[in-house]
Protein backbone atom coordinates (compact mmCIF):
# COMPACT_ATOMS: atom_id res chain seq x y z
CA UNK A 1 0.00 0.00 0.00
CA UNK A 2 2.75 2.37 0.95
CA UNK A 3 4.60 1.49 -2.23
CA UNK A 4 1.49 2.32 -4.26
CA UNK A 5 1.16 5.70 -2.60
CA UNK A 6 4.78 6.52 -3.25
CA UNK A 7 4.37 5.50 -6.86
CA UNK A 8 1.32 7.66 -7.27
CA UNK A 9 3.10 10.56 -5.63
CA UNK A 10 6.09 9.98 -7.88
CA UNK A 11 3.88 10.12 -10.96
CA UNK A 12 2.36 13.37 -9.79
CA UNK A 13 5.79 14.81 -9.11
CA UNK A 14 7.24 13.43 -12.31
CA UNK A 15 8.97 16.04 -14.38
CA UNK A 16 8.45 15.72 -18.08
CA UNK A 17 11.44 14.71 -20.17
CA UNK A 18 13.89 17.55 -20.81
CA UNK A 19 12.48 19.48 -17.91
CA UNK A 20 15.63 21.54 -17.77
CA UNK A 21 15.46 24.80 -19.67
CA UNK A 22 17.07 24.79 -23.08
CA UNK A 23 17.56 21.97 -25.53
CA UNK A 24 19.52 19.11 -23.89
CA UNK A 25 22.56 17.75 -25.66
CA UNK A 26 21.91 14.35 -27.34
CA UNK A 27 22.86 11.44 -25.14
CA UNK A 28 25.42 9.05 -26.70
CA UNK A 29 25.98 6.71 -23.77
CA UNK A 30 23.72 3.62 -24.03
CA UNK A 31 23.51 3.06 -20.28
CA UNK A 32 22.38 6.62 -19.73
CA UNK A 33 19.80 6.19 -22.47
CA UNK A 34 18.52 3.12 -20.60
CA UNK A 35 18.29 5.14 -17.41
CA UNK A 36 16.24 7.80 -19.25
CA UNK A 37 14.02 5.05 -20.63
CA UNK A 38 13.52 3.67 -17.12
CA UNK A 39 12.65 7.17 -15.88
CA UNK A 40 10.10 7.52 -18.68
CA UNK A 41 8.63 4.16 -17.48
CA UNK A 42 8.44 5.55 -13.94
CA UNK A 43 10.75 2.80 -12.70
CA UNK A 44 12.66 5.00 -10.28
CA UNK A 45 14.56 2.15 -8.65
CA UNK A 46 15.89 1.16 -12.03
CA UNK A 47 16.70 4.80 -12.74
CA UNK A 48 18.88 4.97 -9.62
CA UNK A 49 20.60 1.74 -10.45
CA UNK A 50 21.23 2.38 -14.11
CA UNK A 51 22.19 6.06 -13.64
CA UNK A 52 24.78 5.12 -11.01
CA UNK A 53 26.05 2.46 -13.39
CA UNK A 54 26.32 5.05 -16.15
CA UNK A 55 28.26 7.38 -13.85
CA UNK A 56 30.92 4.71 -13.51
CA UNK A 57 31.33 4.76 -17.27
CA UNK A 58 33.05 7.32 -19.49
CA UNK A 59 30.59 10.23 -19.95
CA UNK A 60 30.81 13.68 -21.27
CA UNK A 61 30.32 16.55 -18.84
CA UNK A 62 26.85 17.15 -20.22
CA UNK A 63 25.92 13.44 -19.93
CA UNK A 64 27.28 13.31 -16.42
CA UNK A 65 25.16 16.32 -15.44
CA UNK A 66 22.16 14.65 -17.05
CA UNK A 67 22.80 11.42 -15.09
CA UNK A 68 22.94 13.29 -11.77
CA UNK A 69 19.79 15.21 -12.72
CA UNK A 70 17.97 11.89 -13.33
CA UNK A 71 19.13 10.70 -9.96
CA UNK A 72 17.89 13.93 -8.41
CA UNK A 73 14.48 13.49 -10.02
CA UNK A 74 14.33 9.81 -9.00
CA UNK A 75 15.35 10.49 -5.40
CA UNK A 76 12.81 13.33 -5.26
CA UNK A 77 10.11 11.01 -6.54
CA UNK A 78 10.94 8.37 -4.03
CA UNK A 79 11.07 10.74 -1.09
CA UNK A 80 14.82 10.86 -0.50
CA UNK A 81 15.54 14.59 -0.24
CA UNK A 82 19.16 14.37 0.92
CA UNK A 83 20.15 12.17 -1.99
CA UNK A 84 18.13 14.37 -4.34
CA UNK A 85 19.88 17.52 -3.15
CA UNK A 86 23.29 15.88 -3.36
CA UNK A 87 22.54 14.75 -6.91
CA UNK A 88 21.39 18.23 -7.89
CA UNK A 89 24.57 19.74 -6.33
CA UNK A 90 26.63 17.53 -8.63
CA UNK A 91 24.47 18.62 -11.55
CA UNK A 92 25.00 22.29 -10.70
CA UNK A 93 28.73 21.93 -10.28
CA UNK A 94 28.94 20.26 -13.69
CA UNK A 95 26.56 22.73 -15.38
CA UNK A 96 26.23 25.87 -13.25
CA UNK A 97 23.82 27.56 -15.67
CA UNK A 98 21.41 24.63 -15.60
CA UNK A 99 17.89 25.62 -14.59
CA UNK A 100 14.68 23.71 -14.19
CA UNK A 101 11.60 24.86 -15.96
CA UNK A 102 9.18 25.81 -13.15
CA UNK A 103 6.27 25.19 -15.53
CA UNK A 104 7.25 21.56 -16.04
CA UNK A 105 8.83 20.63 -12.72
CA UNK A 106 6.96 20.26 -9.48
CA UNK A 107 7.59 22.83 -6.77
CA UNK A 108 8.95 20.08 -4.58
CA UNK A 109 11.71 19.17 -7.04
CA UNK A 110 12.38 22.86 -7.65
CA UNK A 111 12.72 23.26 -3.91
CA UNK A 112 15.31 20.49 -3.75
CA UNK A 113 17.11 22.05 -6.70
CA UNK A 114 17.15 25.50 -5.04
CA UNK A 115 18.36 23.92 -1.81
CA UNK A 116 21.21 22.39 -3.78
CA UNK A 117 22.01 25.80 -5.28
CA UNK A 118 22.39 27.24 -1.80
CA UNK A 119 24.81 24.54 -0.79
CA UNK A 120 27.32 25.02 -3.60
CA UNK A 121 29.43 28.01 -4.48
CA UNK A 122 29.22 28.79 -8.21
CA UNK A 123 28.88 31.82 -10.42
CA UNK A 124 26.13 31.29 -12.93
CA UNK A 125 24.14 33.04 -15.60
CA UNK A 126 26.98 35.36 -16.55
CA UNK A 127 25.73 37.56 -19.34
CA UNK A 128 26.28 40.85 -21.09
CA UNK A 129 24.05 42.82 -23.44
CA UNK A 130 24.94 44.10 -26.87
CA UNK A 131 25.68 47.80 -26.59
CA UNK A 132 26.68 50.71 -28.71
CA UNK A 133 27.77 53.97 -27.17
CA UNK A 134 30.27 56.79 -27.33
CA UNK A 135 33.32 56.09 -25.21
CA UNK A 136 32.89 57.72 -21.85
CA UNK A 137 29.16 58.21 -22.27
CA UNK A 138 27.83 54.68 -21.96
CA UNK A 139 28.47 51.22 -20.59
CA UNK A 140 27.98 47.51 -21.16
CA UNK A 141 25.51 45.89 -18.74
CA UNK A 142 27.10 42.77 -17.19
CA UNK A 143 25.27 40.49 -14.78
CA UNK A 144 25.82 37.22 -13.00
CA UNK A 145 24.55 35.31 -9.99
CA UNK A 146 26.64 34.05 -7.08
CA UNK A 147 24.97 31.15 -5.27
CA UNK A 148 26.85 31.58 -1.94
CA UNK A 149 28.52 34.50 -0.25
CA UNK A 150 31.99 34.83 -1.70
CA UNK A 151 34.67 37.30 -2.70
CA UNK A 152 33.94 37.92 -6.36
CA UNK A 153 36.28 39.62 -8.82
CA UNK A 154 35.11 40.45 -12.32
CA UNK A 155 37.67 41.36 -14.97
CA UNK A 156 37.76 42.07 -18.70
CA UNK A 157 40.80 40.45 -20.26
CA UNK A 158 42.23 40.73 -23.73
CA UNK A 159 45.87 39.86 -24.33
CA UNK A 160 47.95 42.06 -22.05
CA UNK A 161 44.94 44.22 -21.22
CA UNK A 162 43.14 43.40 -17.99
CA UNK A 163 40.54 45.77 -16.58
CA UNK A 164 38.99 45.17 -13.19
CA UNK A 165 35.23 45.59 -13.32
CA UNK A 166 34.36 44.85 -9.73
CA UNK A 167 35.67 43.22 -6.60
CA UNK A 168 33.32 42.65 -3.69
CA UNK A 169 31.93 40.14 -1.24
CA UNK A 170 28.49 39.35 -2.49
CA UNK A 171 25.75 36.80 -2.99
CA UNK A 172 22.80 36.67 -5.32
CA UNK A 173 22.40 38.56 -8.58
CA UNK A 174 25.02 41.17 -9.39
CA UNK A 175 24.58 43.88 -12.04
CA UNK A 176 27.67 45.72 -13.26
CA UNK A 177 28.28 48.52 -15.69
CA UNK A 178 31.44 48.15 -17.73
CA UNK A 179 32.40 51.52 -19.22
CA UNK A 180 34.91 49.86 -21.60
CA UNK A 181 37.61 52.29 -20.54
CA UNK A 182 41.15 51.78 -19.39
CA UNK A 183 42.21 53.09 -15.98
CA UNK A 184 43.64 56.21 -17.68
CA UNK A 185 40.24 56.97 -19.18
CA UNK A 186 40.99 55.95 -22.76
CA UNK A 187 38.59 53.54 -24.46
CA UNK A 188 39.74 49.93 -24.42
CA UNK A 189 41.36 48.81 -27.69
CA UNK A 190 39.18 46.96 -30.15
CA UNK A 191 39.31 43.17 -29.98
CA UNK A 192 37.88 40.13 -28.28
CA UNK A 193 37.53 40.45 -24.51
CA UNK A 194 36.79 37.78 -21.98
CA UNK A 195 34.74 38.75 -18.97
CA UNK A 196 36.14 36.56 -16.21
CA UNK A 197 34.27 36.27 -12.92
CA UNK A 198 36.14 34.53 -10.10
CA UNK A 199 34.50 33.67 -6.80
CA UNK A 200 36.46 32.59 -3.72
CA UNK A 201 35.07 31.46 -0.38
CA UNK A 202 37.56 29.79 1.95
CA UNK A 203 39.15 26.90 0.12
CA UNK A 204 36.49 26.92 -2.56
CA UNK A 205 36.86 28.85 -5.72
CA UNK A 206 34.96 29.02 -8.95
CA UNK A 207 35.33 31.00 -12.15
CA UNK A 208 33.32 31.48 -15.29
CA UNK A 209 33.77 33.63 -18.33
CA UNK A 210 32.01 35.13 -21.27
CA UNK A 211 33.54 36.51 -24.47
CA UNK A 212 32.66 39.86 -26.00
CA UNK A 213 33.79 41.50 -29.20
CA UNK A 214 34.61 45.19 -28.87
CA UNK A 215 34.72 47.22 -32.09
CA UNK A 216 35.59 50.87 -32.63
CA UNK A 217 33.84 53.23 -35.02
CA UNK A 218 33.61 56.87 -35.86
CA UNK A 219 30.93 58.97 -34.22
CA UNK A 220 28.43 60.37 -36.71
CA UNK A 221 28.79 64.08 -37.34
CA UNK A 222 25.90 66.48 -37.71
CA UNK A 223 25.10 68.01 -41.12
CA UNK A 224 25.26 71.79 -41.40
CA UNK A 225 22.01 73.67 -41.67
CA UNK A 226 20.87 75.64 -44.68
CA UNK A 227 17.54 76.50 -43.12
CA UNK A 228 15.77 76.24 -39.83
CA UNK A 229 12.75 73.93 -39.62
CA UNK A 230 9.59 75.99 -39.74
CA UNK A 231 11.36 79.14 -40.92
CA UNK A 232 11.77 80.26 -44.52
CA UNK A 233 13.41 83.27 -46.06
CA UNK A 234 11.04 86.07 -47.03
CA UNK A 235 11.32 88.10 -50.25
CA UNK A 236 13.49 91.13 -49.63
CA UNK A 237 11.64 93.28 -52.11
CA UNK A 238 7.95 93.89 -52.53
CA UNK A 239 5.95 95.63 -55.20
CA UNK A 240 4.07 98.56 -53.71
CA UNK A 241 0.46 99.12 -54.74
CA UNK A 242 -0.16 101.23 -57.83
CA UNK A 243 -0.24 104.92 -56.99
CA UNK A 244 -1.11 108.22 -58.64
CA UNK A 245 1.67 109.85 -56.68
CA UNK A 246 4.12 110.12 -59.66
CA UNK A 247 1.49 111.84 -61.79
CA UNK A 248 0.44 114.09 -58.94
CA UNK A 249 3.98 115.12 -58.12
CA UNK A 250 4.79 115.72 -61.78
CA UNK A 251 1.80 118.03 -61.99
CA UNK A 252 2.84 119.81 -58.81
CA UNK A 253 6.44 120.28 -59.93
CA UNK A 254 5.37 121.50 -63.35
CA UNK A 255 2.72 123.75 -61.86
CA UNK A 256 5.23 125.29 -59.49
CA UNK A 257 7.66 125.90 -62.37
CA UNK A 258 4.97 127.52 -64.55
CA UNK A 259 3.44 129.52 -61.74
CA UNK A 260 6.86 130.53 -60.48
CA UNK A 261 7.85 131.73 -63.92
CA UNK A 262 4.71 133.81 -64.20
CA UNK A 263 5.04 135.18 -60.71
CA UNK A 264 8.71 136.00 -60.95
CA UNK A 265 8.73 137.49 -64.40
CA UNK A 266 9.17 141.24 -64.54
CA UNK A 267 6.06 143.24 -65.31
CA UNK A 268 8.09 145.67 -67.40
CA UNK A 269 8.92 142.88 -69.84
CA UNK A 270 5.40 141.84 -70.69
CA UNK A 271 3.85 138.47 -70.12
CA UNK A 272 6.34 135.70 -69.49
CA UNK A 273 7.13 133.13 -72.15
CA UNK A 274 5.87 129.76 -71.02
CA UNK A 275 7.00 127.93 -74.16
CA UNK A 276 10.19 126.57 -72.58
CA UNK A 277 8.63 125.71 -69.22
CA UNK A 278 5.64 124.21 -70.96
CA UNK A 279 7.75 121.99 -73.17
CA UNK A 280 9.83 120.58 -70.35
CA UNK A 281 6.80 120.47 -68.02
CA UNK A 282 4.83 118.49 -70.59
CA UNK A 283 7.64 115.97 -70.66
CA UNK A 284 7.62 115.75 -66.87
CA UNK A 285 3.84 115.26 -66.73
CA UNK A 286 3.99 112.66 -69.50
CA UNK A 287 6.71 110.79 -67.63
CA UNK A 288 4.67 110.97 -64.42
CA UNK A 289 1.61 109.66 -66.23
CA UNK A 290 3.53 106.74 -67.72
CA UNK A 291 5.08 105.93 -64.36
CA UNK A 292 1.64 105.94 -62.80
CA UNK A 293 0.38 103.43 -65.35
CA UNK A 294 3.46 101.22 -65.08
CA UNK A 295 3.78 98.50 -62.53
CA UNK A 296 5.69 100.01 -59.61
CA UNK A 297 9.27 98.96 -59.17
CA UNK A 298 9.93 96.52 -56.33
CA UNK A 299 10.96 98.29 -53.17
CA UNK A 300 13.14 96.89 -50.40
CA UNK A 301 10.99 95.29 -47.70
CA UNK A 302 12.81 96.39 -44.57
CA UNK A 303 10.92 94.07 -42.23
CA UNK A 304 11.67 91.07 -44.41
CA UNK A 305 15.31 92.11 -44.81
CA UNK A 306 15.65 92.34 -41.05
CA UNK A 307 13.87 89.00 -40.59
CA UNK A 308 16.16 87.31 -43.14
CA UNK A 309 19.18 88.86 -41.50
CA UNK A 310 18.13 87.49 -38.12
CA UNK A 311 17.43 84.10 -39.70
CA UNK A 312 20.85 84.05 -41.36
CA UNK A 313 22.49 84.99 -38.07
CA UNK A 314 20.58 82.25 -36.26
CA UNK A 315 21.59 79.64 -38.85
CA UNK A 316 25.20 80.83 -38.74
CA UNK A 317 25.17 80.62 -34.94
CA UNK A 318 23.67 77.13 -35.06
CA UNK A 319 26.19 76.01 -37.70
CA UNK A 320 29.00 77.34 -35.52
CA UNK A 321 27.67 75.20 -32.68
CA UNK A 322 27.38 72.22 -35.04
CA UNK A 323 30.96 72.73 -36.22
CA UNK A 324 32.10 72.83 -32.61
CA UNK A 325 30.09 69.71 -31.81
CA UNK A 326 31.44 67.92 -34.91
CA UNK A 327 34.99 68.83 -33.94
CA UNK A 328 34.35 67.21 -30.56
CA UNK A 329 32.70 64.18 -32.14
CA UNK A 330 35.63 63.60 -34.48
CA UNK A 331 37.79 63.11 -31.41
CA UNK A 332 35.36 60.58 -29.93
CA UNK A 333 35.14 56.80 -30.46
CA UNK A 334 31.95 54.86 -30.90
CA UNK A 335 32.19 51.50 -29.16
CA UNK A 336 30.15 48.48 -30.20
CA UNK A 337 30.06 45.46 -27.91
CA UNK A 338 28.61 42.13 -29.01
CA UNK A 339 28.59 39.00 -26.82
CA UNK A 340 30.14 35.96 -28.55
CA UNK A 341 29.07 32.33 -28.32
CA UNK A 342 29.52 30.97 -24.81
CA UNK A 343 32.77 29.08 -24.37
CA UNK A 344 31.48 27.22 -21.32
CA UNK A 345 32.39 27.38 -17.70
CA UNK A 346 34.82 25.52 -15.54
CA UNK A 347 35.73 24.78 -12.00
CA UNK B 1 34.22 144.15 -67.29
CA UNK B 2 34.53 143.30 -63.60
CA UNK B 3 31.91 140.58 -64.01
CA UNK B 4 33.81 138.91 -66.80
CA UNK B 5 36.99 138.89 -64.72
CA UNK B 6 35.09 137.40 -61.77
CA UNK B 7 33.47 134.72 -63.87
CA UNK B 8 36.75 133.83 -65.51
CA UNK B 9 38.42 133.49 -62.13
CA UNK B 10 35.68 131.17 -60.86
CA UNK B 11 35.90 129.00 -63.96
CA UNK B 12 39.64 128.73 -63.49
CA UNK B 13 39.29 127.63 -59.87
CA UNK B 14 36.73 124.94 -60.68
CA UNK B 15 38.73 123.68 -63.64
CA UNK B 16 41.79 123.47 -61.44
CA UNK B 17 39.84 121.49 -58.81
CA UNK B 18 38.58 119.06 -61.42
CA UNK B 19 42.06 118.71 -62.90
CA UNK B 20 43.63 118.02 -59.50
CA UNK B 21 41.00 115.43 -58.64
CA UNK B 22 42.20 111.95 -59.66
CA UNK B 23 40.60 111.09 -62.96
CA UNK B 24 40.36 107.38 -62.19
CA UNK B 25 38.24 108.09 -59.14
CA UNK B 26 36.04 110.34 -61.19
CA UNK B 27 35.60 107.63 -63.77
CA UNK B 28 34.69 105.22 -61.03
CA UNK B 29 31.60 107.30 -60.37
CA UNK B 30 28.65 108.22 -62.54
CA UNK B 31 29.53 110.52 -65.38
CA UNK B 32 27.04 111.57 -68.01
CA UNK B 33 27.85 113.73 -70.97
CA UNK B 34 26.01 114.55 -74.14
CA UNK B 35 24.68 117.17 -76.59
CA UNK B 36 21.57 119.25 -76.19
CA UNK B 37 19.15 121.25 -78.30
CA UNK B 38 18.59 124.62 -76.70
CA UNK B 39 15.77 127.07 -77.23
CA UNK B 40 14.99 130.23 -75.34
CA UNK B 41 13.28 133.53 -74.84
CA UNK B 42 15.26 136.65 -73.92
CA UNK B 43 13.90 140.03 -72.86
CA UNK B 44 15.64 143.14 -71.74
CA UNK B 45 14.70 146.68 -70.68
CA UNK B 46 11.10 146.63 -71.88
CA UNK B 47 8.45 144.43 -73.48
CA UNK B 48 9.52 145.68 -76.88
CA UNK B 49 12.97 144.17 -76.64
CA UNK B 50 12.16 140.51 -77.06
CA UNK B 51 14.21 137.77 -78.64
CA UNK B 52 13.61 134.15 -79.34
CA UNK B 53 16.12 131.68 -80.53
CA UNK B 54 17.54 128.20 -80.66
CA UNK B 55 20.92 126.61 -80.68
CA UNK B 56 23.07 123.80 -79.53
CA UNK B 57 24.64 122.93 -76.25
CA UNK B 58 26.32 120.25 -74.22
CA UNK B 59 25.94 119.15 -70.65
CA UNK B 60 27.92 116.97 -68.33
CA UNK B 61 27.01 115.58 -64.93
CA UNK B 62 29.36 114.09 -62.36
CA UNK B 63 28.10 112.24 -59.33
CA UNK B 64 30.18 111.10 -56.39
CA UNK B 65 28.55 109.99 -53.18
CA UNK B 66 26.54 112.97 -51.90
CA UNK B 67 28.22 115.37 -54.25
CA UNK B 68 27.32 116.05 -57.83
CA UNK B 69 28.19 118.69 -60.37
CA UNK B 70 26.45 119.90 -63.52
CA UNK B 71 28.18 121.79 -66.27
CA UNK B 72 26.08 123.08 -69.15
CA UNK B 73 27.32 124.99 -72.19
CA UNK B 74 24.99 126.51 -74.74
CA UNK B 75 25.04 128.85 -77.64
CA UNK B 76 21.72 130.32 -78.74
CA UNK B 77 21.15 132.56 -81.69
CA UNK B 78 18.52 135.03 -80.51
CA UNK B 79 16.46 136.74 -83.17
CA UNK B 80 14.21 139.74 -82.53
CA UNK B 81 10.61 138.89 -81.98
CA UNK B 82 8.13 140.07 -84.62
CA UNK B 83 6.17 141.92 -81.96
CA UNK B 84 9.16 143.84 -80.70
CA UNK B 85 11.22 146.77 -81.85
CA UNK B 86 14.62 145.08 -81.85
CA UNK B 87 16.22 144.64 -85.22
CA UNK B 88 19.60 143.01 -84.57
CA UNK B 89 20.07 139.36 -83.68
CA UNK B 90 22.84 138.18 -81.38
CA UNK B 91 24.45 135.02 -80.06
CA UNK B 92 24.27 134.21 -76.37
CA UNK B 93 26.97 131.81 -75.11
CA UNK B 94 26.25 130.60 -71.64
CA UNK B 95 28.18 128.53 -69.15
CA UNK B 96 26.23 127.22 -66.19
CA UNK B 97 28.11 125.35 -63.47
CA UNK B 98 26.47 123.93 -60.33
CA UNK B 99 27.91 121.99 -57.43
CA UNK B 100 25.34 120.10 -55.46
CA UNK B 101 25.41 118.44 -52.06
CA UNK B 102 22.68 116.07 -50.92
CA UNK B 103 21.20 117.25 -47.64
CA UNK B 104 18.23 115.10 -46.73
CA UNK B 105 15.13 113.53 -48.23
CA UNK B 106 14.63 115.05 -51.65
CA UNK B 107 16.59 118.22 -50.85
CA UNK B 108 20.06 119.15 -52.08
CA UNK B 109 21.93 122.42 -51.72
CA UNK B 110 23.38 124.05 -54.81
CA UNK B 111 26.20 126.48 -55.37
CA UNK B 112 27.52 127.58 -58.73
CA UNK B 113 27.88 130.33 -61.19
CA UNK B 114 26.49 131.42 -64.50
CA UNK B 115 28.23 133.36 -67.21
CA UNK B 116 26.51 134.53 -70.38
CA UNK B 117 28.18 136.46 -73.13
CA UNK B 118 26.42 138.31 -75.89
CA UNK B 119 27.90 138.69 -79.33
CA UNK B 120 27.86 141.37 -80.67
CA UNK B 121 28.74 142.69 -77.26
CA UNK B 122 26.40 145.67 -77.22
CA UNK B 123 23.29 143.99 -78.55
CA UNK B 124 22.55 142.45 -75.15
CA UNK B 125 24.01 142.42 -71.69
CA UNK B 126 26.70 139.90 -70.80
CA UNK B 127 26.13 138.63 -67.29
CA UNK B 128 28.16 136.79 -64.67
CA UNK B 129 26.85 135.81 -61.24
CA UNK B 130 27.27 133.32 -58.45
CA UNK B 131 24.20 131.17 -57.83
CA UNK B 132 23.05 129.57 -54.62
CA UNK B 133 19.86 127.67 -54.00
CA UNK B 134 18.20 124.40 -53.32
CA UNK B 135 16.90 121.55 -55.38
CA UNK B 136 14.17 119.00 -54.74
CA UNK B 137 14.39 115.76 -56.65
CA UNK B 138 11.91 112.95 -56.89
CA UNK B 139 12.11 109.49 -58.39
CA UNK B 140 9.01 109.09 -60.53
CA UNK B 141 9.78 105.49 -61.36
CA UNK B 142 12.64 103.19 -62.31
CA UNK B 143 15.21 105.43 -64.03
CA UNK B 144 12.91 108.43 -64.26
CA UNK B 145 13.67 111.47 -62.09
CA UNK B 146 12.42 115.01 -61.96
CA UNK B 147 13.66 118.00 -60.07
CA UNK B 148 12.68 121.51 -59.21
CA UNK B 149 15.26 124.05 -58.19
CA UNK B 150 15.36 127.69 -57.30
CA UNK B 151 17.80 130.17 -55.91
CA UNK B 152 19.34 133.57 -55.90
CA UNK B 153 22.03 135.02 -58.12
CA UNK B 154 24.55 136.89 -56.05
CA UNK B 155 26.85 139.66 -57.21
CA UNK B 156 25.71 139.82 -60.78
CA UNK B 157 27.97 141.80 -63.07
CA UNK B 158 26.84 143.23 -66.37
CA UNK B 159 28.84 144.30 -69.36
CA UNK B 160 26.86 147.54 -69.47
CA UNK B 161 27.07 148.21 -65.78
CA UNK B 162 24.22 148.46 -63.35
CA UNK B 163 23.31 146.84 -60.13
CA UNK B 164 20.75 144.51 -58.67
CA UNK B 165 19.19 144.54 -55.23
CA UNK B 166 19.81 141.67 -52.82
CA UNK B 167 16.72 139.72 -53.85
CA UNK B 168 16.51 141.11 -57.34
CA UNK B 169 18.22 138.29 -59.18
CA UNK B 170 16.28 135.02 -59.10
CA UNK B 171 16.35 131.78 -60.91
CA UNK B 172 13.95 128.87 -61.16
CA UNK B 173 14.28 125.55 -62.92
CA UNK B 174 12.55 122.30 -63.73
CA UNK B 175 14.28 119.19 -64.99
CA UNK B 176 13.84 115.55 -65.72
CA UNK B 177 16.01 112.62 -66.73
CA UNK B 178 14.97 109.30 -68.21
CA UNK B 179 17.48 106.44 -68.19
CA UNK B 180 17.44 104.02 -71.08
CA UNK B 181 19.45 101.01 -72.22
CA UNK B 182 20.02 99.87 -68.67
CA UNK B 183 21.19 103.28 -67.63
CA UNK B 184 23.79 103.67 -70.37
CA UNK B 185 21.85 106.42 -72.11
CA UNK B 186 20.01 109.25 -70.45
CA UNK B 187 17.46 111.58 -71.99
CA UNK B 188 17.32 114.97 -70.35
CA UNK B 189 14.99 117.94 -70.32
CA UNK B 190 15.80 121.12 -68.42
CA UNK B 191 14.12 124.42 -68.06
CA UNK B 192 15.80 127.46 -66.53
CA UNK B 193 14.33 130.87 -65.83
CA UNK B 194 16.38 133.90 -64.82
CA UNK B 195 15.17 137.31 -63.80
CA UNK B 196 17.53 140.12 -62.95
CA UNK B 197 16.02 143.40 -61.76
CA UNK B 198 18.87 145.49 -63.03
CA UNK B 199 18.99 149.19 -62.39
CA UNK B 200 21.26 151.79 -63.93
CA UNK B 201 21.91 155.36 -63.11
CA UNK B 202 23.06 157.69 -65.84
CA UNK B 203 23.05 160.65 -63.51
CA UNK B 204 19.40 161.47 -63.88
CA UNK B 205 18.32 158.85 -61.40
CA UNK B 206 17.89 155.08 -61.29
CA UNK B 207 16.31 153.46 -64.28
CA UNK B 208 14.88 149.93 -64.32
CA UNK B 209 16.45 147.86 -67.04
CA UNK B 210 15.41 144.30 -66.18
CA UNK B 211 16.76 141.22 -67.89
CA UNK B 212 14.82 137.97 -68.19
CA UNK B 213 15.58 134.70 -69.91
CA UNK B 214 13.74 131.41 -70.24
CA UNK B 215 15.88 128.58 -71.54
CA UNK B 216 14.82 125.08 -72.44
CA UNK B 217 17.32 122.29 -73.04
CA UNK B 218 16.50 118.87 -74.46
CA UNK B 219 19.32 116.40 -74.83
CA UNK B 220 20.70 112.95 -74.64
CA UNK B 221 23.71 111.83 -72.64
CA UNK B 222 25.91 108.81 -72.43
CA UNK B 223 26.43 107.52 -68.92
CA UNK B 224 29.76 106.05 -67.87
Amino acid sequence: MRRAVLLTLGVLLLPLPAAAQGTPAPVQNATLRRAIQAYDNLDFAQVVTIANQALRERLTSSERARAYELLGFAYSATGQPDQAINSFKETILLDPDRELDPGRVSPRISGYFNAALGQVMVVRLLGADSSQFIAGQGFVPVRYTVTSRARVRARAVSGQTSVLLDSSITVGQVNLRWTARLPNGDPVPAGTYTIVVEATAGQNSFSTSRQLRVAHGAVDTLPHLTSLPGYTYLPETEVPPKSWRPMGLALVYTGVALAGTSALSSGDLGSASLREAGTVGAGVVLAGFIMTLRKPAPQPARGNILYNQLLREQIARRNAEIAQENQRRRQQVAISVVPLARPGSGR
Amino acid sequence: MNGRRFAGWTVSVICALLAVYPSNRLLAQHVAIGPQVVFGDYREVSADLQYRGAGMGAAATFTWKKLSADVALSKVKYKPSKDGTATQEFDASELDVRLRYYVTGPVSAELGFVNRKADPEFEAQSVGAVTAGARMAYLLGPGVRMNLHGGLMFGPKFSGGGKVSALGALELGLGMTVDALRGRVRFTGDYGFQRLTRKTDDGSGEVNVPIQQSLGRLGVAVVF
